[in-house]
């Protein structure tokens, strides 16, 4: 049996690289982020009273909801959890390639790591899939038509802020350069399923996503990256985000960074988890609404 | 008896021999068996035979979709199809006043839940939920006095207000960010569609559609069909539809604590 889902948000850090990392891009979004890790306080939060009875009702239904399989609030922590494995490894073996660069005998061991741009862009893609597919586990299709759904996604998006800012410098700003949205479609036009297969990710999600075949996928993958783009630009338009403000804004937390931009987002990718750590914080709020409406 | 004898036959065919058993000509495949000095013994045949059963089946279950029919799948290990669909609730929240803006935010079998914002601000989650699959829920309205538009209100905690209708559909409103008073909650919750949220609740008071008369039962089981006696009086027809439309238990429902409070729980219409 499987933690559920609260269980994992009161085993997330509450001192790390993670959680400094992202105090530090969240400094560049207005309202802030608070690293919630206390199923009690999430639970007053949203019912607006610490009543322990009331708490404790809550926190059992939230408890029996997340072990039901087809309600997918589980699920939708697996797709979380298979996208950061994947990303740590590929990070960790970019940097294990800028080390062996260096190293005369094992030199060619850096030219064997994926870390071509067009790969950077499939894998900015798999998460954006992965954040649609987990949005429809965890809230279902909400609304009558397709302008409510859309409504919803624009909800979650302005609730999940810190989270899109993360993935937008980490993945988007940092490796790629400042015009990486604009560049985004190209890059995914010429990515073919032998690049799709080097991403260790895409092995764990290609399941998961809708369609038979890498063909298929990719086109899911562009369709949802395509909506996603139009969001997004106007989220970086709104907040000024670039490469150089998101640099400062984590030096400011982490430390000065002496390398370049596309090493700093090797490296968080290979010691941070800002993806799922944000991801069971964002279930675990859904969730909790919902148990405490069912009380 | 044409062939090899079995003492120069490979395994595989005497395998194959044992499993054309039943099929071709199980005379031939004693013969093997009571030609030599028997190469496989009875008993281990059975095993084989068992270990294959064996094997297909846990194959079976382990491969094969069967894993959503195990119990766990659901809230409660309710079946799916006894929960209304949130889909069926949507069009019954209250319509947003000016300045106002009502997102949905989750829709799950049985649940439904949406945001009423004022520009940015949240002010209440609203959500609508089918108490099937969370059936101690319904224990807080036994003995609550307070009744909007006739159905059981209760103030859970300082924020949030809860409306059980129709013994099935507890709607509630829950104040975010400032908060919200009692008032302005029952405002809302009375905003509500409520007649047609009761609606939906396949009534279990309602009469049989229809009229009660002979049962069907399968054949054999057939009460015989009452010829009314020349000699006997016949039962006043008044009386028989009186009868049918005594409240039956909903065939579908366990009897339940619940059941037995309807009668203080039903509106006093």
């Amino acid at each position: 049996m499987s933690a559920t889902v609260l269980e994992r948000l009161e085993r997330l850090p509450r001192r790390n690289l993670t959680v400094l990392a992202l105090r530090g891009i969240s400094s560049l979004v207005p309202g802030g982020w608070q690293n919630q890790t206390s199923a009690e306080e999430l639970i007053s939060d949203v019912l607006g009273s610490d009543d322990p009875e009331l708490v404790q009702q809550v926190r059992a239904r939230a408890d029996q909801l997340s072990r039901a399989r087809h309600e997918g609030y589980r699920r939708a922590l697996s797709l979380y959890d298979a996208v950061n494995r994947s990303q740590k490894a590929a990070g960790g073996l970019r940097v294990l390639a800028n080390v062996a660069g260096a190293l005369p005998l094992v030199k060619r061991l850096a030219v064997l790591t994926p870390a071509s741009q067009t790969l950077q862009a499939v894998d900015l893609s798999l998460k954006v899939a992965a954040e649609m597919l987990a949005f429809t586990q965890v809230n279902g299709l909400p609304g009558d038509s397709f302008a409510a759904f859309g409504d919803s996604l624009r909800e979650y998006s302005g609730e999940a802020r810190v989270r899109m800012a993360a993935l937008v410098c980490f993945d988007a700003l940092l490796p790629l350069g400042d015009n990486a949205l604009q560049r985004l479609d190209d890059l995914l036009g010429q990515v073919g399923s032998r690049e799709l297969h080097q991403l260790p990710s895409y092995a764990g999600m290609a399941s998961l996503l809708p369609g038979r075949g890498d063909a298929a996928h990719l086109s899911f993958m562009r369709r949802g990256v395509d909506q996603w783009l139009g969001w997004a630009d106007g989220f970086v338009g709104d907040l000024g985000l670039s490469g150089q403000r998101a640099v400062r804004a984590l030096e400011s937390t982490l430390g000065p960074w002496h390398g370049g931009m596309e090493q700093l987002a090797t490296f968080l990718d290979a010691f941070t988890d800002t993806y799922s750590h944000t991801g069971v914080q964002a279930v675990a709020r859904r969730l909790v609404e919902r148990a405490a409406a069912e009380i | 008896m044409v062939g090899p004898s079995p003492s120069d036959q490979e395994p595989e065919r005497v395998l194959f021999s044992l499993l054309r058993l039943n099929a071709t000509s199980p005379s031939s495949c004693y013969q093997v068996g009571s030609r030599s000095n028997e190469p496989m013994s009875r008993s281990l045949r059975w095993g084989i035979g068992l270990l294959l059963i064996a094997g297909l089946l846990l194959g079976a279950f382990f491969l094969l979709p069967f894993r959503s029919w195990l119990p766990g799948g659901t809230v409660a290990n309710i079946a799916n199809r006894e929960v209304v669909n949130g889909t069926l609730f949507n069009r019954l929240f209250p319509k947003p006043q000016a300045g106002e803006q009502l997102v949905f935010t989750q829709e799950k079998r049985g649940f439904s839940q949406a945001r009423l914002k004022q520009g940015a601000e949240v002010r209440a989650l609203l959500s609508i939920s089918d108490v099937t699959s969370a059936p101690a829920s319904r224990n807080k309205f036994i003995h609550t006095e307070e009744r909007l538009q006739s159905w059981p209100l209760v103030d859970q905690g300082s924020q949030a207000s809860a409306l059980l209708v129709a013994d099935r559909f507890q709607v509630k409103v829950i104040g975010q960010g400032n908060g919200l008073d009692a008032e302005q909650r029952h405002v809302l919750l009375e905003a509500f569609d409520l007649s047609a949220l009761a609606a939906l609740n396949p009534s279990p008071l309602q009469a049989p559609a229809i009229p009660a008369g002979r049962e069907v039962l399968p054949p054999g089981k057939q009460a015989p069909l009452r010829q009314p006696l020349p000699g006997r009086q016949r039962q006043a027809p008044q009386a028989q539809s009186a009868q049918s439309l005594v409240p039956r238990p909903a065939a579908n429902r366990k009897p339940s604590l619940f059941n037995r409070a309807t009668a203080v729980l039903e509106p006093a219409a």
